[in-house]
Order: structure tokens, then sequence, then C-alpha cells
């Protein structure tokens, strides 16, 4: 569904984004890509989309040669990737219905489809009581779910989410996780670029790693991070910078969270049976950290 | 896509910003009203100085009898103060009265009653515009001339009138369609900015190029349209203004000029009116980022 070989891209002025990273990605599966803030990942997400050109290597999405497709071709590549943001993307002056109505409408299908599928997809997020609101009389969590909605009413074949978690409290990821969950279990490829470790610790998927730009980790029912010495360096030297000291080093159990303190602490007890897992994590550190693909 | 959609989206940028689309069709109306002005003007000028036109200044009359034209024509080509001479038939005589006497009905009617009354004749384009006395006198004795007729002060001046403010008109007009042009684009270019997001979206979830890039084309073409609908109007309301004021003019300056010219030329400055609108947001379309894929 999705394959990457060699893809390395350069933005303008030499900041390496991502190196040398070959990726497959089978129809149907669920793939967590995570590392830290400029890992990478959002990069990989604006590429498989074809929002950006790799520097090299080549990209297949969906059947389709996406790094070497003409520009006119790429609203015909849109249309079979659905995709979430931290942000939403959502019309303030549209409603629930007529933001998700809108990604069929621009696409030029009939009037009776819209009809049809749009209550269907609300109903799968589970937002058809709020059609007629507009999203700032929504929560943050409801807005997401509107996105999802809008990605997903034109039944694409791969969904692409860009940290969907990123800006909602962890019970509410959870909802959000469940509709992603639901919508991959209809057959729906979806990649999900996160820092979340609760999510992915709990939802045991495909997990690929990202550091600085290079794939570090490629693991079938993974987790957020298993530390081996050298991912653990590499973390720290990121890390000094900032005004977290040394200190944490001691306690073997602190350093692994503390740098991700800006992701929500403690998980939802139903996603997560064992919130805020320090235990696993103690108990994994030598646990094949690095499986490159 | 539905023509409605387009539709309703070009309208709802022009009431968007109404002030800045107001100097754009501000800007298009006064130069198109500068070139159909012109346009009205030079007819005007053209009718009453068409036996005139490229600088005739003598007009030879030749007897019905008079064989050696060729002769004649060729000598007279000879003369320093001549620049050039040629030679109209009796047939071509016929239909420039018929031109000359558009709006005598009366005069008209007398010469198609008898259509070889009108005599063949040399005209002359002299060297020097102003100064045709030598070749007046040279040919007064030449035997095949029945009458000399040479233009005259008044022809002179209109003529010199007419070429002077052509030139000043064009220029002024070009000048203000340049300006248009940019106001356009500039309209075009604050719509887009004020509908980025959508525009985004549009582009995230696959609506193709022109369904994207159509309502604004669409906008400053309709800009152009209202510009050329306003220009066309104030002309012709100017001009049928001074038909009825004028009334006292010399009998010899006519300002009739026909309908179907009328019709002719307000239609091709409207469609002028909505290329100068189709250039100006092609502009904005292909420069603006938001666009650019």
């Amino acid at each position: 569904m999705i394959r990457l070989e060699n893809v390395t891209k350069v933005y303008d002025g030499g900041v390496v984004a991502v190196k040398d990273v070959a990726l497959e990605i089978a129809k149907g599966e669920f793939v967590f890509l995570v590392g830290p803030s400029g890992s990478g990942k959002s990069t990989l997400i604006r590429l498989m989309m074809r929002e950006d050109q790799p520097t090299n290597g080549d990209i297949w999405v969906a059947g389709k040669h996406a790094s070497a497709m003409a520009n006119w071709k790429i609203p015909h590549l849109r249309r079979s990737i659905g995709t979430v943001f931290q942000d939403f993307k959502l019309l303030p002056n549209k409603t629930v219905y007529e933001n998700v109505a809108f990604a069929l409408e621009v696409t030029g299908r009939p009037r009776s489809v819209i009809r049809n599928q749009v209550p269907q997809v609300l109903k799968l997020v589970g937002l058809s009581a709020n059609a007629e609101r507009y999203p700032r009389q929504l929560s943050g969590g409801e807005q997401q779910r509107v996105s999802i909605a809008r990605a997903f009413v034109n039944r694409p074949l791969i969904l692409l989410a860009d940290e969907p978690t990123g800006n909602l409290d962890p019970a509410t990821s959870v909802g959000i996780m469940r509709i992603l969950d639901r919508i991959n279990r209809t057959g729906t490829t979806v990649v999900m670029a996160t820092h979340d470790h609760a999510i992915v610790d709990a939802m045991r998927r495909r997990v690929v790693q990202l550091e600085r730009g290079r794939l570090v980790r490629d693991q079938r029912s993974g987790v957020y991070e298993r530390r081996s010495r050298s991912a653990g360096a590499i973390t720290e030297e990121l890390v000094a910078p900032l005004a977290v000291p040394p200190a944490p080093r001691l306690d073997p159990e602190i350093p692994a969270r503390q740098p991700e303190t800006a992701s929500p602490p403690p998980p939802a007890a139903e996603v997560a049976p064992t919130p805020s897992a320090p235990p696993p994590e103690a108990a994994l550190p030598e646990d094949e950290p690095e499986t490159t693909s | 896509m539905s023509l409605q959609y387009v539709f309703i989206e070009a309208f709802n940028n022009i009431r968007r910003n109404a002030l800045v689309v107001l100097g754009a069709i501000l800007a298009v109306f006064i130069s198109l009203l500068l070139m159909f002005g012109t346009l009205i003007f030079g007819e005007i000028a053209r009718i009453n100085t068409l036996r005139w036109s490229e600088d005739v200044r003598v007009i030879v009359f030749l007897r019905d009898e008079f064989r050696d034209v060729d002769e004649l024509q060729e000598e007279v080509q000879g003369w320093e103060e001549v620049a050039e001479v040629f030679y109209l038939s009796k047939s071509a005589a016929y239909d420039e009265a018929l031109e000359l006497l558009r709006n005598n009905t009366a005069a008209r009617r007398v010469i198609e009653e008898q259509p070889t009354i009108l005599p063949a004749s040399l005209r002359v384009r002299p060297a020097d515009l102003t100064d045709y006395d030598t070749i007046v006198q040279r040919l007064q004795g030449s035997p095949g001339v029945e009458q000399i007729i040479t233009a005259g002060p008044q022809v002179d001046a209109l003529a010199g009138l007419r070429d002077g403010l052509r030139v000043v008109f064009w220029v002024l007009s070009i000048a203000l369609g340049v300006a248009a042009v940019a106001l356009i684009a500039n309209t075009i270019h604050m719509a887009i900015y004020a509908r980025r997001e959508e525009i985004e979206i549009m582009r995230l979830v696959g609506a193709s190029n022109w369904f994207v890039r159509i309502p604004f084309l669409l906008e400053g073409m309709l800009e152009g349209l209202f510009g050329g609908i306003l220009a066309i109007a104030v002309a012709v309301f100017v001009y049928r203004l001074s038909l009825d004021r004028l009334t006292d003019l010399p009998t010899f300056i006519n300002i009739q000029i026909g309908n179907e010219f009328l019709v002719r030329w307000g239609v091709l400055t409207l469609v002028f009116g909505v290329l100068v609108g189709a250039v100006g947001s092609s502009l904005s379309l292909a420069v603006h980022r938001y666009l650019r894929t």
C-alpha cells in the first residue's frame, strides 16, 4: 500500500529531515511513526501524501508512483488518502455536516452521494447529534472526530494522521484511537505519527521509530520506546541543551519519561490497563531494540 | 463541478472585499471608457475626414473622356512636392460617396440613381502636408483635369487633432489597462489569502487544481465585465447626450455614427474588459503560493 525506497529529504538550507528511509506498509496495517520532535515523522507523512517531494529515493502510495507523478495528478492521489492533523483544519464558518460534505463537494461527487455518505460517517465518529453545530461549539476531541470523518468520508485506502491526539487530553485521545482503530478494521491502512507513549504502548501495533531522520526501529506489536544504551544516549544528547539536568540519570526509570514531559502523563485506564507504566519499561530494557527493517 | 457553486463562490469573494473590488472595477471602467471613447471619437473623425484619410490633401477630379490617366499619374508622381499619387475609379468613388453620405438620404438617393455621375480622381499625398499650393498650380493646366479640391485648414486641423489625441488616448488607455490588470490581480490575491484555509483543505482532500482556481478566475472576469459594462453605459450616455445638445454644429461636421459601430465595438470592449480580468486573476493565481503544487 505504501513503499518507500531509500528516501531522503533535504529541505532548503540543508536540513536533512529524512535520511535513507526504506519502509513497506501492507494493506490494512496500522503503523505508528514514533520519535522525538524533528526526527522526521511529519516529513515522512508529507512525503507520503505528496505534499513534498523526496530529494532522493522513490515512494509508492496506493499503487501510484507518488514521487514521480506529475503535479496535476496529485489531486487523484489525494482522493485515495485521508489526512488528519493535530490542528484539525476545520472551516470555522461551516457546520460539522458541511465540513465533512466539503470533502465530497470539492471532488465533484453528486449530491445524492453526499446526502448518503455524510450521515453515515458522522455516525461512525459518534457525532450524528452535532451535525448542525459549528466547530467553535465543539470540544477539541469532537473537532478531531469531525476531521477524521472528513478524511474518511470518501473511503480512502490510506489514512495518514500526523499527531492526531497532540492537542487532546488522554481520555479524549482514547476516543480518537477507538475511531482510528475502527477505521483500520474496515481495511483502511492507517499511518499515525505520534508522541503519545500511552497510546502506542496500549495499542500494540507496528511501531516505526525515527531518530534524526533515520529509521532506527521497525517492530511488530511494538511499544513507544525501548532504550538500548545507544538510543538512550542519542536522546540524552538531543535533550541536553534543554533544561533537563543530567540528574535523572541516577534513576533508571525517569530518563525514559522525563525528556517527553510534554506528552500526556497517565493514560486512561480503558486503553492502557497499566497506566503510566514504568514497570514495563524497566522490564524491557534489553529487548532487541533495533530491528531496522 | 456545479456552475452554481462556482458563481456563488465568485460572488461571495466580491462581496467580502467590496471596497478593493470597487477600486479594481473603477480602474477597468476608466481604462475602457477612454478606450471606447477614443474609438467613438476616432470614428467621428474618420467619417468627417474620409476623403482626406491617408494624408491626401489634393483631389484631382478627371474628365470622363480623359484616357491618359496612367501618364498623368506617373508624371505627378515624379514631382518632388508629391509623396504619393493613387487613382480612384468611378466605381470606387461611388462606394466612397455612399459612405460619406451615410446620413444624408436625399443626396444618397441621387447618387444611387446615377451610379456613374461621380468622376474618377487622382488622390495626392503631398510631401509637406501643410503646403500643397505648388501642386495645385502645376496641375491646373493639365488637359484631363475637371476640378481640383484641397483639404483646407479645417481638415488639416481635424486630422492633426485626431492623430494627436489618438496617441494620447491609446497611451492612457494602455497605462490604465495595465493598472486595471494589477488592481484585479490584487483583489484576487486578497481573495485567495482570505480563503487560504479553505484552499489548503480543498487540496488536502483532492480537489482538482481547476476546481480550486476557476472561482478566482471567474471573479476577475466578472470584475472586468462590470467595469466594461459601466464604461459602455457611460460612453453611450455621453454620446447620446452630445447628439441632443450639439445641434448648432457647422453643417460640414457630422457626429452621427452608426449603431452597428457602437454595438460591434461595444461588444469588443466588453470582451476586452473580461480579458483584462482574466489576465489579472491568472497573474495572481500563477504566483500565489497557496495554489502552487
